[in-house]
């Protein structure tokens, strides 16, 4: 079953999303150069829990007039697969990759209201200080409190919150553009995931937020949990006897997007759907699904269009 | 005479009949009378103290404890006001257009008082004998403050905007004490840390020798407190300092404190 959207082929069919928890920081530094290094190398080697810690990515860049210190800012979240997992790696990423960082700090990017859990990764943080951290308070006894630690580094100093929002998430959002040639299909992929990202709270964590080698679970090897995703590989579509790939398609990318609810994800995708379908050369739009046995999570294409 | 007046508070006023607040003691010396003989009361009562407004006109210098223990609400004072306003308070909001004598927020945890001009000795400060001055809350001075500003805080935020007399901070341990005019000598003094701090924006007299220079930087954490002076707080000269290199000295050795000062670098 299909449907056409502006002369493309949509499969009517869904992406299979799953449950993770996902916090979101604020990483702010003296410009924003520095700001934006710090992130990239928080959210590098995050991609998939395939075989990465957690999954992370960029957000989108938070201007000096909405960050607590009125510095550049990034956003960047984080997804795992428990409270503890996302804690952990949150608390050895921001410390190898953001602490490390000239002139950074870090703040909370999900109000505790907002928030299923607070995660004390700050709180595990201000043990590298050996002693000499300081606690920073505010608001006592007017508004909601916030905590912050002070650790002395050789730069300076560097300011973290003590506590971390954690919410409930929804990981595996995904759909698989399908063209004639690859130049065009990368086009319609990159301007996929920028109209992604105008949706807020949702990251893309592959690079560039493109992932070309889309798995399949399970392999014919069985030392492999995931393996070359066979029906959508457009190079052995004639040999591999299930390939769901269609004729005239030469180059699929798939987009895969975590966010921190449903109906922000499904809309995300939706407004990344018709943002490639505006590229000559497409030829159809699907999403990778498991039947339901992966997660519990089923959002469907068409009603991604429906929610933009 | 000075007027004992405690009775005047959002908390004490809530759900009563008018009648029945005319009725609420107030002490002269030890004499007691009916708060209608010193003062003329109109207007509405609401049925929640946050929704409470009370709004006092006329000479107060002599009044005492206005707002003492409120713990919601909001009390306007369109002059001055005499000893010990809002003392304990654990919350809402107190507005004073004028000046406050000594002891005001003294030992308070909760809540907001402003001062549009001066205010007197030991504000926000522990009584005597007390371990622990102001727990929490937020006390903003728009002018000068007396001596023992701070005394004994342990949580909290005081600012001032105009000068600071001695002793400001004396055995803090905690708090925050944001000075935008000059600060005179002792600032500090025998204050044990804790997280405590002590912002010296428009200069200090004399730092004591048992607090050492540390170093010369700018702080990120001071830009995110300033920013808040500024912006929710309305003390707009915050903004100026946001990327100013700040001393920071530490102390009082002479207790093995650790408490900070942070002076504006000239």
């Amino acid at each position: 079953m299909s449907f056409n959207f502006n002369g493309v082929e949509i499969e009517d069919t869904f992406a299979e999303g799953f449950s993770m928890w996902g916090s979101r920081i604020i990483v702010t530094a003296i410009n924003r150069k520095w700001a934006n290094i710090a992130a990239q190398n928080m959210t590098g080697f995050a991609t998939s829990v395939i075989a990465c810690d957690c999954e992370t990515g960029v957000e989108r860049e938070v201007s000096p007039e909405s960050t607590p210190d009125r510095r550049p800012g990034t956003a960047i979240m984080v997804f795992g697969f428990s409270k503890k997992k996302l804690s952990e790696s949150m608390l050895s990423r921001i410390g190898q990759c953001v602490l490390t960082c000239p002139t950074t700090a870090i703040f909370n990017g999900i109000p505790r209201a907002e928030s299923d859990e607070m995660l004390d990764v700050g709180k595990s943080l201000r043990f590298f200080g050996d002693g000499y951290q300081v606690k920073m308070r505010m608001n006592d006894g007017l508004g909601e409190r916030v905590r912050f630690w002070r650790i002395p580094v050789m730069e300076g100093e560097f300011l973290t919150e003590e506590l971390y929002g954690a919410k409930k998430a929804v990981a595996g959002g995904n759909f698989l553009i399908m063209g004639e040639e690859e130049r065009s299909t990368l086009e319609a992929a990159e301007r996929a995931v920028e109209a992604i990202h105008t949706i807020p709270r949702i990251i893309t964590p592959f690079p560039g937020g493109l992932c070309r080698s889309g798995s399949k679970v399970g392999s014919k090897y069985a030392f492999l949990k995931a393996s070359t995703n066979t029906p959508f590989c457009p190079t052995i579509k004639h040999t591999f006897k299930g390939s769901k790939t269609p004729e005239k398609v030469n180059s699929i990318i798939e987009i895969v997007l975590n966010g921190l609810d449903e109906p922000s994800v499904r809309r995300a995708m939706g407004v990344g759907i018709k943002a490639a379908v505006e590229v000559g050369g497409i030829k159809k739009i699907t999403a990778v699904n498991f039947g339901g046995k992966l997660g519990k999570f089923k959002i469907g294409l068409k009603e991604s269009l429906e929610a933009t | 005479m000075p007027i004992e007046a405690e009775n005047i508070t959002p908390d004490l006023v809530v759900g009563k009949q008018l009648s029945e607040i005319e009725r609420l003691a107030v002490y002269t010396g030890n004499r007691r009378h009916n708060l209608a003989e010193l003062f003329e009361i109109r207007g509405d009562v609401a049925d929640e103290v946050g929704n409470q407004t009370i709004v006092v006109e006329g000479e107060t210098s002599l009044v005492k404890y206005i707002g003492s223990s409120m713990s919601a609400g909001k009390i306007i004072i369109e002059g001055n006001a005499g000893m010990h306003l809002g003392s304990r308070m654990s919350g809402g909001e107190i507005q004073v257009k004028g000046s406050v004598d000594d002891w005001a927020g003294a030992e308070m945890s909760g809540g907001y008082i402003r001062v549009n001009e001066s205010a007197g000795n030991r504000l926000g400060s522990g009584y005597r004998g007390s371990p622990e001055g102001m727990t929490g809350g937020v006390i903003v001075v728009d002018g000068n403050v007396g001596q023992e500003c701070g005394a004994f805080l342990r949580r909290g935020m005081i600012v001032v905007r105009g000068a600071v007399a001695p002793f400001a901070g004396v055995h803090m341990n905690g708090g925050q004490i944001f000075a935008f005019g000059h600060v005179s000598k002792r600032v500090g003094a025998s204050a044990k840390g804790n997280g405590g701090l002590i912002a010296c924006l428009g200069g200090v007299e004399q730092m004591l020798p048992t607090y050492i220079y540390d170093s010369t930087y700018r702080p990120t954490f001071m830009r995110v407190y300033l920013q808040q002076l500024s912006e929710n707080l309305g003390v707009k000269e915050a903004a100026k300092f946001t990327d100013s290199p700040l001393e920071r000295y530490s102390g009082d050795l002479a207790c093995g404190g650790n408490n900070e000062i942070f002076v504006v670098s000239s």
